[in-house]
Protein backbone atom coordinates (compact mmCIF):
# COMPACT_ATOMS: atom_id res chain seq x y z
CA UNK A 1 0.00 0.00 0.00
CA UNK A 2 1.28 3.43 -0.80
CA UNK A 3 -0.40 5.58 1.88
CA UNK A 4 2.24 8.11 2.78
CA UNK A 5 0.32 10.42 5.06
CA UNK A 6 -1.88 9.85 8.09
CA UNK A 7 -3.98 11.82 10.53
CA UNK A 8 -2.16 11.34 13.84
CA UNK A 9 -4.18 10.74 17.01
CA UNK A 10 -1.63 10.98 19.86
CA UNK A 11 -3.95 10.29 22.83
CA UNK A 12 -3.92 11.99 26.22
CA UNK A 13 -0.73 10.47 27.76
CA UNK A 14 1.32 11.62 24.73
CA UNK A 15 2.37 14.80 26.50
CA UNK A 16 2.99 13.24 29.91
CA UNK A 17 3.50 9.63 30.95
CA UNK A 18 3.93 8.29 27.41
CA UNK A 19 5.91 11.18 25.91
CA UNK A 20 8.60 8.74 24.71
CA UNK A 21 5.97 6.88 22.70
CA UNK A 22 4.92 10.12 21.01
CA UNK A 23 8.54 11.16 20.39
CA UNK A 24 9.56 7.80 18.92
CA UNK A 25 6.43 7.54 16.79
CA UNK A 26 7.14 10.94 15.20
CA UNK A 27 10.84 10.37 14.47
CA UNK A 28 10.28 6.84 13.15
CA UNK A 29 7.61 8.02 10.73
CA UNK A 30 9.78 10.93 9.67
CA UNK A 31 12.64 8.54 8.99
CA UNK A 32 10.30 6.37 6.92
CA UNK A 33 9.20 9.39 4.90
CA UNK A 34 5.61 9.19 6.08
CA UNK A 35 3.90 12.36 7.13
CA UNK A 36 1.84 12.56 10.32
CA UNK A 37 -0.63 15.41 10.46
CA UNK A 38 -2.05 15.69 13.96
CA UNK A 39 -5.85 15.63 14.17
CA UNK A 40 -6.51 19.27 14.86
CA UNK A 41 -7.91 19.91 18.33
CA UNK A 42 -8.57 16.17 18.92
CA UNK A 43 -10.44 15.16 22.09
CA UNK A 44 -10.08 12.19 24.45
CA UNK A 45 -11.41 8.87 23.09
CA UNK A 46 -13.16 8.05 26.37
CA UNK A 47 -10.46 5.58 27.51
CA UNK A 48 -11.72 2.69 29.67
CA UNK A 49 -13.66 4.97 32.00
CA UNK A 50 -16.43 6.20 29.73
CA UNK A 51 -18.42 2.99 29.76
CA UNK A 52 -21.51 4.10 27.89
CA UNK A 53 -20.89 3.14 24.25
CA UNK A 54 -23.10 5.95 22.95
CA UNK A 55 -20.99 8.61 24.65
CA UNK A 56 -17.86 6.95 23.25
CA UNK A 57 -19.36 7.06 19.74
CA UNK A 58 -20.21 10.77 20.05
CA UNK A 59 -16.79 11.68 21.47
CA UNK A 60 -15.05 9.92 18.62
CA UNK A 61 -17.43 11.17 15.95
CA UNK A 62 -15.72 14.51 16.49
CA UNK A 63 -12.22 13.03 16.04
CA UNK A 64 -13.31 11.07 12.98
CA UNK A 65 -15.05 14.10 11.47
CA UNK A 66 -11.92 16.24 11.84
CA UNK A 67 -9.75 13.54 10.21
CA UNK A 68 -12.34 13.28 7.44
CA UNK A 69 -12.04 17.02 6.80
CA UNK A 70 -8.26 16.59 6.71
CA UNK A 71 -8.87 13.86 4.11
CA UNK A 72 -6.72 11.32 5.93
CA UNK A 73 -6.91 7.92 7.58
CA UNK A 74 -6.07 7.81 11.27
CA UNK A 75 -3.09 6.19 12.97
CA UNK A 76 -2.74 6.00 16.74
CA UNK A 77 -0.04 4.42 18.93
CA UNK A 78 -2.45 3.66 21.79
CA UNK A 79 -4.40 0.39 21.90
CA UNK A 80 -7.30 1.84 23.91
CA UNK A 81 -7.62 4.91 21.68
CA UNK A 82 -7.53 2.56 18.70
CA UNK A 83 -10.30 0.40 20.14
CA UNK A 84 -12.55 3.37 20.92
CA UNK A 85 -11.92 5.13 17.60
CA UNK A 86 -12.44 1.98 15.56
CA UNK A 87 -15.53 0.71 17.36
CA UNK A 88 -17.04 4.18 17.00
CA UNK A 89 -16.09 4.16 13.34
CA UNK A 90 -17.81 0.80 12.82
CA UNK A 91 -20.92 1.83 14.77
CA UNK A 92 -21.25 5.18 12.98
CA UNK A 93 -20.56 3.78 9.51
CA UNK A 94 -23.18 1.08 9.96
CA UNK A 95 -25.96 3.09 11.58
CA UNK A 96 -27.41 6.07 9.79
CA UNK A 97 -29.75 6.83 12.66
CA UNK A 98 -26.84 7.01 15.11
CA UNK A 99 -24.95 9.32 12.75
CA UNK A 100 -27.99 11.59 12.55
CA UNK A 101 -28.45 11.60 16.31
CA UNK A 102 -24.82 12.48 16.91
CA UNK A 103 -24.94 15.16 14.21
CA UNK A 104 -27.99 16.72 15.86
CA UNK A 105 -25.94 17.40 19.02
CA UNK A 106 -23.48 19.61 17.18
CA UNK A 107 -22.43 20.25 13.59
CA UNK A 108 -18.83 19.41 14.49
CA UNK A 109 -19.93 15.79 15.05
CA UNK A 110 -21.11 15.35 11.46
CA UNK A 111 -19.17 12.32 10.24
CA UNK A 112 -19.84 10.70 6.87
CA UNK A 113 -17.93 7.45 7.34
CA UNK A 114 -14.99 8.21 5.09
CA UNK A 115 -12.09 7.41 7.41
CA UNK A 116 -10.10 4.27 8.28
CA UNK A 117 -8.61 3.90 11.75
CA UNK A 118 -5.38 1.99 12.28
CA UNK A 119 -3.11 1.09 15.14
CA UNK A 120 0.56 1.85 14.60
CA UNK A 121 1.49 -1.88 14.58
CA UNK A 122 -0.99 -2.47 11.77
CA UNK A 123 0.37 0.47 9.78
CA UNK A 124 4.00 -0.56 10.25
CA UNK A 125 3.58 -4.24 9.33
CA UNK A 126 0.63 -4.20 6.94
CA UNK A 127 0.67 -0.77 5.27
CA UNK A 128 4.39 -0.04 5.14
CA UNK A 129 5.45 -3.67 5.26
CA UNK A 130 8.33 -5.72 6.58
CA UNK A 131 10.15 -5.50 3.25
CA UNK A 132 10.32 -1.72 3.17
CA UNK A 133 11.16 -1.54 6.86
CA UNK A 134 13.93 -4.12 6.48
CA UNK A 135 15.44 -2.14 3.61
CA UNK A 136 15.79 0.85 5.94
CA UNK A 137 17.28 -1.00 8.89
CA UNK A 138 20.71 0.44 9.59
CA UNK A 139 21.62 -1.26 12.87
CA UNK A 140 20.94 -4.46 14.72
CA UNK A 141 19.43 -4.46 18.19
CA UNK A 142 20.74 -7.78 19.46
CA UNK A 143 18.36 -8.07 22.38
CA UNK A 144 16.10 -10.81 23.60
CA UNK A 145 12.66 -9.26 23.53
CA UNK A 146 9.33 -10.28 25.07
CA UNK A 147 6.55 -8.95 22.83
CA UNK A 148 3.65 -7.84 25.03
CA UNK A 149 0.42 -7.35 23.09
CA UNK A 150 -2.16 -6.83 25.85
CA UNK A 151 -5.83 -6.48 25.12
CA UNK A 152 -7.06 -4.54 22.13
CA UNK A 153 -4.73 -5.78 19.40
CA UNK A 154 -6.31 -9.24 19.09
CA UNK A 155 -9.65 -8.57 20.81
CA UNK A 156 -12.55 -8.00 20.52
CA UNK A 157 -13.06 -9.66 17.11
CA UNK A 158 -14.65 -6.78 15.17
CA UNK A 159 -11.81 -4.34 15.85
CA UNK A 160 -8.95 -6.85 16.17
CA UNK A 161 -6.13 -6.79 13.61
CA UNK A 162 -4.04 -9.69 14.87
CA UNK A 163 -4.65 -13.23 16.13
CA UNK A 164 -6.33 -13.23 19.57
CA UNK A 165 -4.25 -16.10 20.97
CA UNK A 166 -1.08 -16.08 18.89
CA UNK A 167 -0.52 -12.52 17.66
CA UNK A 168 2.56 -11.92 15.52
CA UNK A 169 2.80 -8.33 14.26
CA UNK A 170 5.20 -7.20 16.96
CA UNK A 171 7.23 -10.41 16.58
CA UNK A 172 7.80 -9.52 12.90
CA UNK A 173 9.10 -6.08 13.87
CA UNK A 174 11.39 -7.44 16.59
CA UNK A 175 12.85 -9.96 14.12
CA UNK A 176 13.63 -7.29 11.57
CA UNK A 177 15.42 -5.18 14.18
CA UNK A 178 17.78 -8.11 14.69
CA UNK A 179 16.27 -9.06 18.03
CA UNK A 180 15.31 -12.46 19.30
CA UNK A 181 11.69 -13.06 20.32
CA UNK A 182 11.65 -15.04 23.55
CA UNK A 183 8.89 -17.60 24.22
CA UNK A 184 6.23 -15.53 25.94
CA UNK A 185 2.97 -17.28 25.35
CA UNK A 186 1.24 -17.24 28.68
CA UNK A 187 0.94 -13.53 29.44
CA UNK A 188 1.59 -11.74 26.15
CA UNK A 189 -2.11 -11.31 25.46
CA UNK A 190 -3.19 -11.03 29.10
CA UNK A 191 -4.31 -7.71 30.56
CA UNK A 192 -1.68 -5.53 32.31
CA UNK A 193 -4.16 -4.62 35.05
CA UNK A 194 -4.15 -0.95 34.05
CA UNK A 195 -7.90 -0.30 34.18
CA UNK A 196 -7.95 -1.18 37.90
CA UNK A 197 -4.84 0.76 38.88
CA UNK A 198 -6.73 3.54 40.64
CA UNK A 199 -9.57 1.50 42.12
CA UNK A 200 -8.11 -1.94 42.90
CA UNK A 201 -4.35 -1.53 42.92
CA UNK A 202 -3.90 -4.96 44.54
CA UNK A 203 -5.43 -6.74 41.54
CA UNK A 204 -3.73 -4.43 39.04
CA UNK A 205 -0.30 -5.11 40.55
CA UNK A 206 -0.92 -8.86 40.57
CA UNK A 207 -1.78 -8.78 36.87
CA UNK A 208 1.27 -6.67 35.98
CA UNK A 209 3.58 -8.81 38.12
CA UNK A 210 2.67 -11.91 36.09
CA UNK A 211 3.41 -10.13 32.82
CA UNK A 212 6.77 -8.87 34.09
CA UNK A 213 7.82 -12.12 35.72
CA UNK A 214 7.08 -14.27 32.70
CA UNK A 215 9.25 -11.98 30.59
CA UNK A 216 12.04 -12.23 33.14
CA UNK A 217 11.75 -16.01 33.43
CA UNK A 218 11.85 -16.28 29.63
CA UNK A 219 15.25 -14.57 29.71
CA UNK A 220 14.11 -11.36 28.04
CA UNK A 221 16.39 -8.30 28.05
CA UNK A 222 13.34 -6.09 27.64
CA UNK A 223 9.63 -6.01 26.97
CA UNK A 224 8.29 -4.33 23.84
CA UNK A 225 4.75 -2.99 23.81
CA UNK A 226 2.40 -0.63 22.01
CA UNK A 227 0.05 1.00 24.53
CA UNK A 228 0.64 3.81 27.04
CA UNK A 229 -1.50 2.24 29.75
CA UNK A 230 0.52 -0.98 29.51
CA UNK A 231 3.63 1.22 29.57
CA UNK A 232 2.44 2.96 32.71
CA UNK A 233 1.76 -0.35 34.50
CA UNK A 234 4.82 -2.30 33.40
CA UNK A 235 7.41 0.51 33.30
CA UNK A 236 6.36 3.46 35.47
CA UNK A 237 4.78 1.28 38.16
CA UNK A 238 7.48 -1.40 38.07
CA UNK A 239 9.36 -0.06 41.11
CA UNK A 240 6.06 0.00 43.07
CA UNK A 241 5.30 -3.57 42.02
CA UNK A 242 8.78 -4.69 43.07
CA UNK A 243 8.26 -3.05 46.43
CA UNK A 244 4.73 -4.41 46.94
CA UNK A 245 5.80 -8.01 46.37
CA UNK A 246 9.36 -7.72 47.70
CA UNK A 247 10.80 -8.87 44.39
CA UNK A 248 13.39 -7.63 41.94
CA UNK A 249 12.48 -7.39 38.28
CA UNK A 250 14.56 -4.63 36.66
CA UNK A 251 12.98 -5.19 33.25
CA UNK A 252 13.37 -2.37 30.71
CA UNK A 253 10.12 -1.69 28.85
CA UNK A 254 10.30 -0.10 25.40
CA UNK A 255 7.61 1.10 23.07
CA UNK A 256 7.92 -0.83 19.83
CA UNK A 257 8.60 2.42 17.96
CA UNK A 258 11.60 3.03 20.24
CA UNK A 259 13.01 -0.40 19.42
CA UNK A 260 12.35 0.01 15.70
CA UNK A 261 13.86 3.50 15.83
CA UNK A 262 17.12 2.11 17.21
CA UNK A 263 17.28 -0.32 14.28
CA UNK A 264 16.61 2.52 11.86
CA UNK A 265 19.71 4.21 13.25
CA UNK A 266 17.89 6.99 15.11
CA UNK A 267 19.63 8.59 18.07
CA UNK A 268 18.40 7.17 21.39
CA UNK A 269 17.74 10.66 22.79
CA UNK A 270 15.40 11.48 19.92
CA UNK A 271 13.56 8.24 20.66
CA UNK A 272 13.06 9.36 24.25
CA UNK A 273 14.93 6.35 25.62
CA UNK A 274 16.03 8.48 28.58
CA UNK A 275 12.34 8.97 29.47
CA UNK A 276 11.51 5.34 30.26
CA UNK A 277 11.40 4.77 34.00
CA UNK A 278 13.39 1.53 34.09
CA UNK A 279 16.82 2.30 32.66
CA UNK A 280 17.14 1.37 28.97
CA UNK A 281 20.94 1.75 28.64
CA UNK A 282 21.37 -2.03 28.60
CA UNK A 283 19.26 -2.16 25.44
CA UNK A 284 20.97 0.81 23.80
CA UNK A 285 24.19 -1.09 24.51
CA UNK A 286 22.98 -3.97 22.35
CA UNK A 287 22.76 -1.82 19.22
CA UNK A 288 25.47 -2.87 16.80
CA UNK B 1 -31.17 -21.19 47.57
CA UNK B 2 -33.02 -19.05 45.06
CA UNK B 3 -36.18 -17.46 46.43
CA UNK B 4 -38.33 -17.81 43.36
CA UNK B 5 -40.95 -15.43 44.69
CA UNK B 6 -38.36 -12.67 44.88
CA UNK B 7 -37.19 -12.99 41.27
CA UNK B 8 -37.67 -10.09 38.88
CA UNK B 9 -38.10 -11.74 35.48
CA UNK B 10 -38.07 -8.41 33.64
CA UNK B 11 -34.50 -7.72 34.77
CA UNK B 12 -33.12 -9.36 31.61
CA UNK B 13 -35.11 -6.93 29.44
CA UNK B 14 -33.89 -4.01 31.53
CA UNK B 15 -30.30 -5.10 30.81
CA UNK B 16 -30.99 -5.72 27.12
CA UNK B 17 -32.28 -2.18 26.69
CA UNK B 18 -28.98 -0.82 27.95
CA UNK B 19 -26.33 -0.33 25.19
CA UNK B 20 -23.98 -3.32 25.41
CA UNK B 21 -26.51 -5.59 27.10
CA UNK B 22 -28.45 -6.54 23.97
CA UNK B 23 -27.12 -10.09 23.60
CA UNK B 24 -27.80 -11.36 27.13
CA UNK B 25 -30.35 -14.03 26.23
CA UNK B 26 -28.00 -15.69 23.73
CA UNK B 27 -26.03 -17.21 26.61
CA UNK B 28 -26.26 -21.00 26.91
CA UNK B 29 -24.08 -21.21 30.02
CA UNK B 30 -21.03 -22.95 28.54
CA UNK B 31 -18.69 -21.10 30.96
CA UNK B 32 -16.05 -20.28 28.33
CA UNK B 33 -16.07 -16.69 29.63
CA UNK B 34 -15.15 -17.76 33.14
CA UNK B 35 -12.57 -20.32 32.04
CA UNK B 36 -10.63 -17.70 30.05
CA UNK B 37 -11.00 -14.84 32.51
CA UNK B 38 -7.62 -13.73 33.91
CA UNK B 39 -9.27 -12.59 37.14
CA UNK B 40 -10.14 -16.15 38.12
CA UNK B 41 -6.42 -16.72 38.80
CA UNK B 42 -6.48 -13.91 41.34
CA UNK B 43 -10.00 -13.89 42.79
CA UNK B 44 -11.24 -17.35 43.73
CA UNK B 45 -14.86 -17.79 42.73
CA UNK B 46 -14.91 -14.94 40.20
CA UNK B 47 -17.51 -16.08 37.73
CA UNK B 48 -19.01 -13.94 34.94
CA UNK B 49 -21.04 -16.96 33.74
CA UNK B 50 -22.84 -16.98 37.06
CA UNK B 51 -23.62 -13.26 36.87
CA UNK B 52 -25.21 -13.89 33.47
CA UNK B 53 -27.32 -16.80 34.75
CA UNK B 54 -28.43 -14.79 37.78
CA UNK B 55 -29.40 -11.95 35.44
CA UNK B 56 -31.39 -14.31 33.23
CA UNK B 57 -33.18 -15.70 36.28
CA UNK B 58 -34.09 -12.21 37.46
CA UNK B 59 -31.93 -12.01 40.59
CA UNK B 60 -31.78 -8.26 40.18
CA UNK B 61 -30.85 -7.27 43.72
CA UNK B 62 -28.09 -9.91 44.01
CA UNK B 63 -26.60 -9.02 40.62
CA UNK B 64 -26.61 -5.26 41.11
CA UNK B 65 -24.99 -5.56 44.54
CA UNK B 66 -22.39 -8.13 43.43
CA UNK B 67 -18.92 -6.66 44.13
CA UNK B 68 -17.45 -8.70 41.26
CA UNK B 69 -19.07 -6.29 38.80
CA UNK B 70 -16.48 -3.68 39.68
CA UNK B 71 -13.28 -5.64 39.12
CA UNK B 72 -13.81 -6.58 35.47
CA UNK B 73 -10.80 -5.29 33.51
CA UNK B 74 -12.74 -5.04 30.22
CA UNK B 75 -9.89 -7.03 28.66
CA UNK B 76 -12.38 -8.58 26.21
CA UNK B 77 -11.06 -12.15 26.53
CA UNK B 78 -14.55 -13.40 27.37
CA UNK B 79 -16.07 -11.50 24.46
CA UNK B 80 -13.47 -12.85 22.04
CA UNK B 81 -14.05 -16.46 23.08
CA UNK B 82 -17.81 -16.53 23.61
CA UNK B 83 -19.38 -18.90 21.06
CA UNK B 84 -22.73 -17.13 21.39
CA UNK B 85 -21.56 -13.54 20.90
CA UNK B 86 -22.96 -12.49 24.27
CA UNK B 87 -20.35 -9.69 24.43
CA UNK B 88 -19.78 -10.24 28.13
CA UNK B 89 -17.38 -7.32 28.67
CA UNK B 90 -19.95 -4.89 27.28
CA UNK B 91 -22.75 -6.69 29.11
CA UNK B 92 -21.06 -6.25 32.48
CA UNK B 93 -20.62 -2.58 31.62
CA UNK B 94 -24.36 -2.32 30.95
CA UNK B 95 -25.13 -3.91 34.33
CA UNK B 96 -22.66 -1.54 36.03
CA UNK B 97 -24.48 1.45 34.59
CA UNK B 98 -27.83 0.17 35.85
CA UNK B 99 -26.26 -0.26 39.30
CA UNK B 100 -24.84 3.27 39.18
CA UNK B 101 -28.25 4.72 38.37
CA UNK B 102 -29.78 2.72 41.22
CA UNK B 103 -27.20 4.20 43.56
CA UNK B 104 -27.87 7.72 42.27
CA UNK B 105 -31.56 7.12 42.97
CA UNK B 106 -30.72 6.08 46.54
CA UNK B 107 -31.85 2.47 46.10
CA UNK B 108 -28.45 0.79 46.20
CA UNK B 109 -25.11 1.18 47.94
CA UNK B 110 -22.17 0.20 45.74
CA UNK B 111 -19.20 -1.12 47.66
CA UNK B 112 -16.57 0.06 45.19
CA UNK B 113 -14.75 3.31 44.46
CA UNK B 114 -14.82 2.62 40.74
CA UNK B 115 -18.02 4.55 39.91
CA UNK B 116 -16.53 7.56 41.67
CA UNK B 117 -13.32 7.25 39.68
CA UNK B 118 -15.10 6.82 36.36
CA UNK B 119 -17.28 9.84 37.06
CA UNK B 120 -14.30 11.99 38.04
CA UNK B 121 -12.64 10.92 34.78
CA UNK B 122 -15.69 11.88 32.76
CA UNK B 123 -15.88 15.25 34.47
CA UNK B 124 -12.38 16.05 33.16
CA UNK B 125 -13.53 15.23 29.65
CA UNK B 126 -16.66 17.27 30.03
CA UNK B 127 -14.65 20.25 31.27
CA UNK B 128 -11.53 20.07 29.12
CA UNK B 129 -12.09 17.53 26.34
CA UNK B 130 -8.93 15.72 27.37
CA UNK B 131 -7.75 13.83 30.40
CA UNK B 132 -6.29 16.08 33.07
CA UNK B 133 -4.51 13.76 35.51
CA UNK B 134 -4.23 16.25 38.38
CA UNK B 135 -7.85 17.32 38.10
CA UNK B 136 -8.91 13.69 38.06
CA UNK B 137 -6.80 12.79 41.09
CA UNK B 138 -7.99 15.85 43.00
CA UNK B 139 -11.66 15.13 42.42
CA UNK B 140 -11.35 11.38 42.98
CA UNK B 141 -9.31 11.51 46.19
CA UNK B 142 -11.28 14.40 47.66
CA UNK B 143 -14.56 12.58 47.09
CA UNK B 144 -13.23 9.23 48.25
CA UNK B 145 -11.71 10.53 51.48
CA UNK B 146 -14.49 12.98 52.30
CA UNK B 147 -12.48 16.21 52.36
CA UNK B 148 -9.89 18.02 50.27
CA UNK B 149 -7.26 17.76 53.00
CA UNK B 150 -7.73 14.03 53.63
CA UNK B 151 -7.86 13.50 49.88
CA UNK B 152 -4.53 15.21 49.35
CA UNK B 153 -2.98 13.19 52.19
CA UNK B 154 -4.17 9.93 50.63
CA UNK B 155 -3.04 11.00 47.17
CA UNK B 156 0.39 11.97 48.39
CA UNK B 157 0.73 8.61 50.16
CA UNK B 158 -0.17 6.73 46.97
CA UNK B 159 1.63 8.93 44.50
CA UNK B 160 4.57 10.75 46.05
CA UNK B 161 7.24 8.35 44.84
CA UNK B 162 5.51 7.74 41.55
CA UNK B 163 5.22 11.47 40.95
CA UNK B 164 8.89 12.05 41.75
CA UNK B 165 9.83 9.28 39.37
CA UNK B 166 7.91 10.95 36.55
CA UNK B 167 9.24 14.38 37.51
CA UNK B 168 12.85 13.21 37.28
CA UNK B 169 12.21 11.99 33.75
CA UNK B 170 10.69 15.29 32.69
CA UNK B 171 7.21 13.84 32.48
CA UNK B 172 5.65 16.29 34.92
CA UNK B 173 5.99 19.41 32.83
CA UNK B 174 3.32 21.98 32.01
CA UNK B 175 1.29 19.38 30.11
CA UNK B 176 0.89 17.38 33.32
CA UNK B 177 0.41 20.32 35.68
CA UNK B 178 -2.16 22.27 33.69
CA UNK B 179 -5.15 20.96 31.79
CA UNK B 180 -4.83 20.65 28.04
CA UNK B 181 -8.06 21.96 26.70
CA UNK B 182 -9.72 21.41 23.38
CA UNK B 183 -10.86 24.65 21.80
CA UNK B 184 -14.46 23.58 21.39
CA UNK B 185 -15.41 22.63 24.94
CA UNK B 186 -19.09 23.44 24.55
CA UNK B 187 -19.54 20.36 22.39
CA UNK B 188 -18.00 18.14 25.09
CA UNK B 189 -20.60 19.36 27.53
CA UNK B 190 -23.38 18.79 25.02
CA UNK B 191 -22.22 15.21 24.36
CA UNK B 192 -22.41 14.31 28.05
CA UNK B 193 -25.74 16.05 28.44
CA UNK B 194 -27.42 14.52 25.43
CA UNK B 195 -25.90 11.09 24.85
CA UNK B 196 -26.12 7.92 26.87
CA UNK B 197 -28.81 5.53 27.97
CA UNK B 198 -32.19 7.05 28.67
CA UNK B 199 -31.39 10.28 26.86
CA UNK B 200 -32.84 9.38 23.47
Amino acid sequence: MSERKYAYYPGCPSGTTAMEQDMSMKVVFEKLGIELEEIEDWNCCGAAEVEDPEIVYALNARNLAIAEKQGLNIVTPCSICYYNLERSNIALKGDEELRARVRSIDASLAYNGGVEVKHVLDVLVNDIGVEELSSKVAKKVEAKVAPYYGCYIGRPPETAFDDPDAPGLMDRLIELTGGEVVPYNYTKTKCCGGPLMMTRQDIAFEMARKVLEEAKNAGADCIALACPLCGMMLDAKQPDIEEAFGIEIGMPVLYITQLLGLALGIDSGKLGLDKNIVDTKSIIGKVV
Amino acid sequence: MIKTWELEPNFKYEIMKEPGGEHLTSCFQCSTCTLGCPLTEIIPGYNPRKIIQMSLLGMRKEVLSNPDLWVCLICQTCTARCPQDVRIADLLGAIRRIAEREEEAGRLKIDSVRPRFDKAFMHQLEKYGRLYDFGLAKEYYTGREGSFFKGMMAMSKDYKEFGMRLFKKGKMGPKALFPEKVKDREVMKKIFEQMGAGKK
